[in-house]
Order: structure tokens, then C-alpha cells, then sequence
């Protein structure tokens, strides 16, 4: 077991290497920015060599970082080339008229049946997709709605931990629902990154 | 131990260097080549069972790609 691990270790240790050379050899912006993205991978992939719980717990707040980070460079470097208006010719093919409906209604499903926080994520492609293919008209205030109760469902949940502890279960349901509603919620604003009309 | 811990850790390896020098060195390559390495650290993952974080990095992975190819989309089109 603990050669497994060191043999891990020097393996992901080498790649690090690999991607930080090609890193700073790179010059044009947009491939750093890909770069960025597989260092990411290779980090993950050092913490995942943990192999318990804590693993897990220190990957998913790690995913959540990173892909915050990627969406804020991305802006940075939109703004700073001077690429804000939109592109005449968008990607459209076929594929994206006769799959959103059930994708998303499957990934959604899933979502659901999941719930937490990685049920939100899953929902939350379900819901991009769509919005990605099919567009979109809905205003979004009702996300800002939405996001209101899910916070009086974690204040609900927290008082049940802590007044009535014995219903426990009851507040780990409520809160799993309510961290589902938020990052689906969320994340389902990405889809319309795109624009349109009501952003 | 398992099969799938040293399939990833070769996968990883071999990804990262077709990430890092792509051919032909455009950006669509280099963003197709980055499914390799994750591909790797997806195998990792399953070898140690940790359910959640593999499911969770297939979801944001999709979210990224989509982020990056929205900035490759503007940039061919300037």
C-alpha cells in the first residue's frame, strides 16, 4: 500500500512538472488559460491520492474554487481583448433541437433522486443544457425567489439540529433539498452566458 | 491494488503531455486532449471510492467546457 502511494505521488508529481513547463513556455493568452484548467485536473488528482473521506471533502470545495476562478478569468480576458459583442454565426446543429428535452429532463430526475450539493451540480447541467440549446425568455428574478427559500430552509434545518436534535434527519432532508434548490438554481445561470433577451 | 489506480496514473501521465504540447496546436485540440488527464484522475477517483467528488467533477467539468468554448467561440469570431 504505502509503495502504491509514493509511486502515485512521483507519477502525478511528473505531470506536475510536465504542465507547469508547458506553462511557462506558453505565450498566447488563451492557451494559459487551458493550462490553468489542467493544473487544475493535476491538483485534484494529488488530493484524490488521499484516498479517505477527507479526500472528498477537500475535493468538492476545491471543484467549487475552480470553477469560479475559471468563469472570473474568463471575463477578465473577454473585457481586456476587447471581445464583448456578440459572435454573428453561434454553433447549431441538429443534435441540439432533439436531445435537450430528455437530457435534461433526465440529468434533472438524477439531480433530484441525488440531492445535496452534487445533486445540485448535475441538476444544474440539466438545466444549462437546455438553456444552451433551446434559449431562453424566462425572467430571472424568479431565481432570486427561489434562492430566498432555499436559505429559510437552511435557517429551518439549522434550528431543528439545534433545538430539537432528536428530528435530526428531518433537518439533514431540509437542508439537502435547500443546498439542491441554491446550486442548481445558480449554476442554471450559466447556461445563459450565451445572451438573450432578459439578462 | 487495483487495476484502475494504475490505468489512471498512466492515463494522467500520458494526458498531461498531450495537453501540455499539442499537434496540431490549436485551441480545440488542446481542449480535447484536456479530457485525457481527467479521464486519469477519473480512474483514480473510482479506485479509491469516493463517489461524491467523482460525480461532482463530471458536473463541473461540463460547466468549464463550456465556459472555455464560449471564450474560444468570441475569440474566433473577432
Amino acid at each position: 500500500m504505502e509503495e502504491i502511494y509514493i509511486l502515485g505521488l512521483l507519477a502525478v508529481f511528473l505531470s506536475i512538472v510536465i504542465g507547469f513547463w508547458a506553462l511557462v513556455k506558453e505565450e498566447d493568452d488563451l492557451h494559459r488559460i487551458l493550462l490553468t484548467d489542467l493544473a487544475e485536473i493535476l491538483a485534484l488528482a494529488l488530493i484524490a491520492l488521499v484516498a479517505t473521506d477527507l479526500a472528498e471533502a477537500l475535493i468538492l470545495p476545491g471543484l467549487v474554487v475552480g470553477i469560479s476562478e475559471l468563469m472570473a478569468i474568463s471575463e477578465v480576458f473577454l473585457v481586456r481583448e476587447g471581445l464583448t459583442r456578440q459572435p454573428e454565426r453561434m454553433l447549431h446543429i441538429e443534435v441540439m433541437d432533439s436531445a435537450p428535452a430528455i437530457l435534461a429532463l433526465a440529468l434533472i430526475g438524477y439531480g433530484v433522486l441525488l440531492s445535496g450539493f452534487s445533486g445540485g451540480a448535475v441538476a444544474g447541467i440539466g438545466v444549462i443544457f437546455y438553456f444552451i440549446c433551446k434559449g431562453h425568455d424566462e425572467r430571472f428574478a424568479i431565481f432570486e425567489v427561489l434562492s430566498g427559500y432555499a436559505w429559510v430552509m437552511w435557517i429551518v434545518a439549522f434550528f431543528i439540529f439545534v433545538l430539537v436534535p432528536q428530528y435530526w434527519f428531518f433537518g439533514v432532508l431540509i437542508a439537502g433539498a435547500a443546498i439542491l434548490l441554491k446550486v442548481a438554481g445558480k449554476m442554471s445561470l450559466v447556461g445563459t452566458m450565451r445572451g438573450g433577451a432578459n439578462v | 491494488m487495483s487495476v484502475e489506480f494504475f490505468l489512471g496514473i498512466a492515463i494522467l501521465v500520458i494526458g498531461t503531455a498531450a495537453a501540455a504540447f499539442p499537434r496540431p496546436k490549436t485551441y480545440l485540440t488542446r481542449l480535447i486532449n484536456l479530457e485525457i488527464p481527467a479521464w486519469g484522475l477519473l480512474l483514480i477517483m473510482l479506485s479509491f471510492d469516493e463517489t461524491l467528488a467523482l460525480l461532482t467533477f463530471i458536473a463541473v467539468t461540463a460547466i468549464s467546457t463550456f465556459v472555455i468554448v464560449r471564450v474560444v467561440e468570441r475569440r474566433g469570431a473577432a
